[in-house]
Parts: C-alpha cells; sequence; structure tokens
C-alpha cells in the first residue's frame, strides 16, 4: 500500500526537491509550510510520517510536536541533534529519525524506508 | 626611557608622612620652646631672690607642660597635614598600579582641595577614556564574531536544496547522463561538497570564538569512545593499507563531551592518513594521567619541518607536500581541534621529526570545565603575538633592542624556545642582569599565554642595568 509522508519546510525549494525524492520512490507526498499548516494538514488527513524542519516561523516545533503523539516523526533540520536533544525536542516516543541538513539523498530513502517498514 | 631605580614606593611615599610630620614638629617646637625657655630664664633672672622653691618649681612645671602641649599639636597637625599629602599620593599609586594590570575602572575619589586633587581629576577622565576605548573594541570584536556566524547560517541554508538536487541529478532521478554530463556534475558536486565544509568550519570557529561551542557533557567510557573513532577510520585508513593499532591505559568514566573527543581524534587520525605512505601504521592512545588524559596520535609519514609544527594550528594553514591531492581540506581542521581541546582548558601539540613521523598529543581534564571560555582563533595571532614580544624588546633592552628582534625575526627565532635562548645568552655574556633573565622570560610567557614562575613579588618591577656597550657588539 502506498505510504503517505508529510513534508513540513518552510523553504520551498527544499520542499520541491524532498517531494521529488520521495515521489521517485514511491511515497506520496503532502506538504505544509510551517508548524500551524503542519497540524491543520494533519487534521485533515492522517500521515504515515511527517518529516519535520525545525526552524521554522509561526508555533515553535516543540508545540507543535507535543500536538502529535500517534504519528511518526523525523527531524529535518541544520540544527544538529545533539543540540535538538538539549531542548528536549526529541523526547517523545513518536520521534523515530533525524536527518541532519544537507542530507545525502540516498541515506534519507534508506532510512525512511526502514522506518515505514515496521 | 628613563626609568630610575624603582624604590619610589618605599622611599618617597611612606617617609613623606614621617619627614613631614619630623619637620612640622621641629619648626613647631622650636620657637614656642625658644620664647618658653627665654620667658623663663628672664623672669628668674628679674624676679626678687626670694622666690620660694614651689614657685620657681611651678614655673619650671608649667613651661615643660606648655613645651610638650605644643609639641604634641605640633605633631598632631604635622601629621595631619602630611597625610593629607601622602595618603593622597598612595592612592594614586595604588590607582596607576590597577591601570597597569589592564583595569581601567579605577577612579580616585580625592577632595583635597589642591593640585593634588587636579591631578586626580585628570587621572579619572584619562582612565574613563581608556576604559570606553576598551569597551569598543570588545564590541568590535563580538561584532565580528557574530557577522561570522550569521553568515555562516545563511550561507548553509542554500546548500540542502543544491546539494539535493546535484544528487538526485547524479543518481538519474531525470534521467540517464552522458560521460561529460556526469564529470561535470562530479566536478560541481565535489566543490559544492568543498563549500559546504568550508561553511561548516566557519560556523565552528565563530562558535569558539565566541564561546558558544556546545558541549554535552555527560558520562563516557572514554576507552570505549577512542576504539569506536579508531573503527570509524579504518575504512579510509584501508585505501592506503595503512594499519590503526591502538594502545589503551585502564580509563575511567569521566564526564566528558564524547562526540568532542571524537571528533578531535577524527582530524588527528584523517592528517595522520592523509600524511602515511601506504603500507604503514598509525599508533592511537590514551593514558590516564593524574589530573588529565593524554591522548596521542603517531604516524610514521613525512614528519613536519620546526617551522610547519609551529604553523599548522593557524586557521587555513596547510603544508605544501609535493604529493598533496585535492583532498578538499579546508586549512582549518587544526585550528578547531585547538579550540575544541583549549576551550576544556586542555593543551594540544605535535612532536615530529622531518622524514620520521609525527605524533599529535592532546590533553583532556578528568574534571571537565563548566566555565567555557572564548579563544582567539581567526582574529589575533600571529601578528599581534610580534607586535607584543617587539614592545618587550624596546623595554627591556632600550633603543638597542628593536635591532635585535629585527634579526631575530629575521632568522625566524621569535617562538617561545628561541627567545628564552637568547634570553639566556644575554645574561651570560653580562648584557642582562640575572634578576632581569626572570623578569624577561616571565613577560615572554605572558605574551604566550602561559603562567608566570613565581619569582619575589617585590622585585617584578625591574632595575634596567644592561650593559650597552655589550649591545653594540656586532
Amino acid at each position: 500500500m502506498q505510504k503517505t509522508i508529510l513534508v513540513v519546510d518552510d523553504e520551498e525549494d527544499i520542499r520541491e526537491s524532498v517531494k521529488m525524492i520521495l515521489e521517485v520512490n514511491g511515497y506520496r507526498v503532502i506538504e505544509a509550510v510551517d508548524g500551524d499548516d503542519c497540524l491543520r494538514k494533519v487534521r485533515e488527513e492522517k500521515p504515515d510520517l511527517i518529516l519535520l524542519d525545525i526552524m521554522m516561523p509561526g508555533t515553535p516545533v516543540s508545540e507543535v510536536v507535543k500536538q502529535i503523539k500517534d504519528i511518526k516523526i523525523a527531524f529535518m533540520s541544520v540544527v544538529r541533534i545533539s543540540d535538538a536533544r538539549k531542548k528536549g525536542l526529541c523526547a517523545q516516543d513518536n520521534i523515530v529519525d533525524f536527518f541532519q541538513k544537507p542530507f545525502s539523498v540516498s541515506d534519507l530513502i534508506e532510512r525512511i524506508e526502514l522506518i515505514l517498514r515496521e | 626611557m628613563d626609568i630610575k631605580k624603582f624604590s619610589f614606593k618605599n622611599l618617597f611615599l611612606s617617609r613623606i608622612s614621617r619627614k613631614l610630620t619630623l619637620l612640622f614638629l621641629i619648626v613647631g617646637l622650636i620657637a614656642p620652646s625658644l620664647a618658653i625657655f627665654y620667658f623663663y630664664t628672664i623672669s628668674v633672672s628679674t624676679l626678687p631672690e626670694s622666690i620660694p622653691a614651689e614657685q620657681s618649681i611651678l614655673l619650671r612645671t608649667v613651661a615643660v607642660v606648655i613645651i610638650l602641649l605644643i609639641a604634641v599639636d605640633a605633631g598632631i597637625i604635622g601629621y595631619l597635614v602630611s597625610r593629607s599629602i601622602s595618603k593622597p599620593l598612595k592612592e594614586l599609586y595604588r590607582a596607576t598600579k590597577e591601570v597597569e594590570k589592564g583595569n581601567y575602572n579605577v577612579r580616585l575619589d580625592i577632595h583635597t582641595g589642591d593640585e593634588i586633587e587636579e591631578l586626580s581629576q585628570a587621572f579619572n577622565r584619562t582612565t574613563e577614556a581608556l576604559a570606553k576605548i576598551e569597551e569598543e573594541r570588545r564590541e568590535i570584536d563580538n561584532a565580528k564574531t557574530e557577522f561570522l556566524s550569521i553568515t555562516s547560517h545563511e550561507l548553509r541554508s542554500p546548500m540542502t536544496p543544491m546539494k539535493a538536487q546535484l544528487q538526485m541529478l547524479q543518481e538519474g532521478y531525470f534521467g540517464k547522463l552522458s560521460k561529460k554530463q556526469r564529470e561535470s556534475l562530479a566536478i560541481v558536486i565535489r566543490n559544492a561538497d568543498r563549500l559546504d565544509n568550508i561553511i561548516v568550519d566557519f560556523l565552528e570557529i565563530s562558535r569558539i570564538e565566541a564561546a558558544r561551542l556546545k558541549f554535552n557533557f555527560r558520562k563516557t567510557d572514554i576507552a570505549q569512545t577512542v576504539e569506536e573513532t579508531v573503527k570509524l577510520m579504518e575504512a579510509s585508513a584501508k585505501e592506503k593499507n595503512i594499519k590503526l593499532v591502538v594502545h589503551l591505559d585502564k580509563l575511567p568514566v569521566i564526564e566528558a563531551d564524547p562526540d568532542r573527543v571524537s571528533q578531535v581524534l577524527r582530524n588527528l587520525i584523517h592528517n595522520a592518513i592523509k600524511f602515511s605512505d601506504e603500507n604503514s601504521k598509525i599508533e592511537v592512545s590514551a593514558e590516564l594521567k593524574d589530573d588529565h588524559i593524554l591522548f596521542s596520535v603517531r604516524d610514521y609519514g613525512c614528519g613536519l619541518t620546526p617551522e610547519n609544527q609551529i604553523r599548522i594550528f593557524e586557521p587555513f594553514y596547510q603544508v605544501e607536500s609535493a604529493s598533496r591531492r585535492r583532498h578538499g581540506g579546508t586549512g582549518l581542521g587544526l585550528a578547531i581541534c585547538r579550540g575544541i581541546v583549549e576551550s576544556q582548558k586542555g593543551k594540544i601539540w605535535v612532536e615530529s621529526k622531518l622524514g620520521k613521523g609525527s605524533k599529535f598529543y592532546f590533553t583532556l581534564p578528568l574534571k571537565p570545565v563548566r566555565n567555557i571560555e572564548p579563544i582567539k582563533i581567526l582574529f589575533s595571532q600571529k601578528g599581534l603575538i610580534e607586535k607584543k614580544i617587539k614592545e618587550e624588546f624596546k623595554t627591556m633592552l632600550g633603543p638597542l633592542g628593536v635591532g635585535e628582534f629585527n634579526e631575530l625575526k629575521n632568522k625566524n627565532a621569535l617562538n617561545k624556545n628561541d627567545l628564552f635562548e637568547y634570553i639566556e645568552y644575554l645574561t651570560n655574556e653580562h648584557i642582562l642582569q640575572p634578576e632581569n633573565e626572570i623578569v624577561f622570560k616571565n613577560r615572554i610567557n605572558k605574551i604566550f599565554g602561559e603562567k608566570k614562575e613565581v619569582i619575589n613579588e617585590k622585585k617584578d618591577t625591574f632595575n634596567r642595568f644592561i650593559n650597552e656597550e655589550g649591545l653594540k657588539r656586532d
């Protein structure tokens, strides 16, 4: 069954690129431009995975994450994972991975496949 | 520069009170004493012989008491007046000492209503101006670091979509590529990576300079960290068939940031691999010392010239070598290692022999440092140090010191060891006084940022008695 991934990033070029990569690899992609948009899209349709940027305008990501407990989330950010951990962002159980930007395309696909296999 | 024998403090200030007091005492005593003595003699000689004994004793007693009273008052007044001069002078001296140490926040609070008060006001205006200049300098420094940090962050953002698209192109997402297209793409990707690495390094350096370096201290098994790091580097070592050998002491579990330790080790091993020949070996070790852990990475490669040994920790400095491929290095790796190690109050250095190999050492204190201090990497160094050394030469050796400094500079002998050798030579030739040898060395130590040898505090100021004839030898 085709999996759906929600890509959340305030930069269009990044959304576009990630969307291309995922679609070529057989995933269906929904986009959101910030934390609030992400929450809206999640209410409309429940994706299998959310790729979430950290530095975005609007509601801080920490707040957004608190409101999503039942969908797998993987962060995708320039922020380093050690800094994110310090800010307490990685505490929830549904946070499954952390992609450091700029990421490697093949690495991204591999790890997403692993996440969605279970 | 004319510095007289510097016992100003002892000679002048503590005795000026005594001198003036004594002066007042004497002056205060002489006139009335003479008067009383004169009065006494006159009255005794003009009075009739039949003065009763008690009266003459009484007269004498009164005379003596009056003299004593005058003496005491004169003494008190004298002391108070002299104190009104010597006390503010002492304060001025103390304040000047503070300024010498670099503390410009001293202000004098003198209200003697005379020229000394005016002097203290002029002093206050001067230190205010100095403090303002210092503040401006600090602001400029901070602005530089902020600028670096902001531009680095802004520069990183376009990297993500750029590298993603390039990778997609390369992996055939948009169709098959011709050979020329693939080659062209390879060049673009390689340089995009290079650019990204430079930006990351710049960010690191700006963090080190601002002491915003983030350390994640946690309970760390150092031995495990070393082993894991070496395992990570085995792949690239295998490319040149280089063997990675690990020697580990029994190491404790300490509070440290394993990612940072790994980062420094990886950089050192990466360099060792780069400069080793094929089929050689690299030895990585960690020893437990009393208050720190000593790490070392030893290679049997081409080694470093003495100049390179000093300069490789400079940012952007890369060793020139005939067989240097395009590694894409930024020349910032060791500078960043230095920043990481020194932020934690450790030390990093190298011992090397040209043609034989190099051994890089760094230390990690057993107790983590909670206050991370900013370390200047980019915006100070060689030029500033040379200027300071030149100033010291002028101070210690007078105008001839400049000539000596330039000679040493041409011979590239401005590192600490060469300077010490030179100072010892001057002492042996009796050009420099023995007590000045220690002072000179301490000041050089201070420039290179190290603790002084403990000497008699009072003798830290120096006596400039050098044999100028001796210096004019060549």
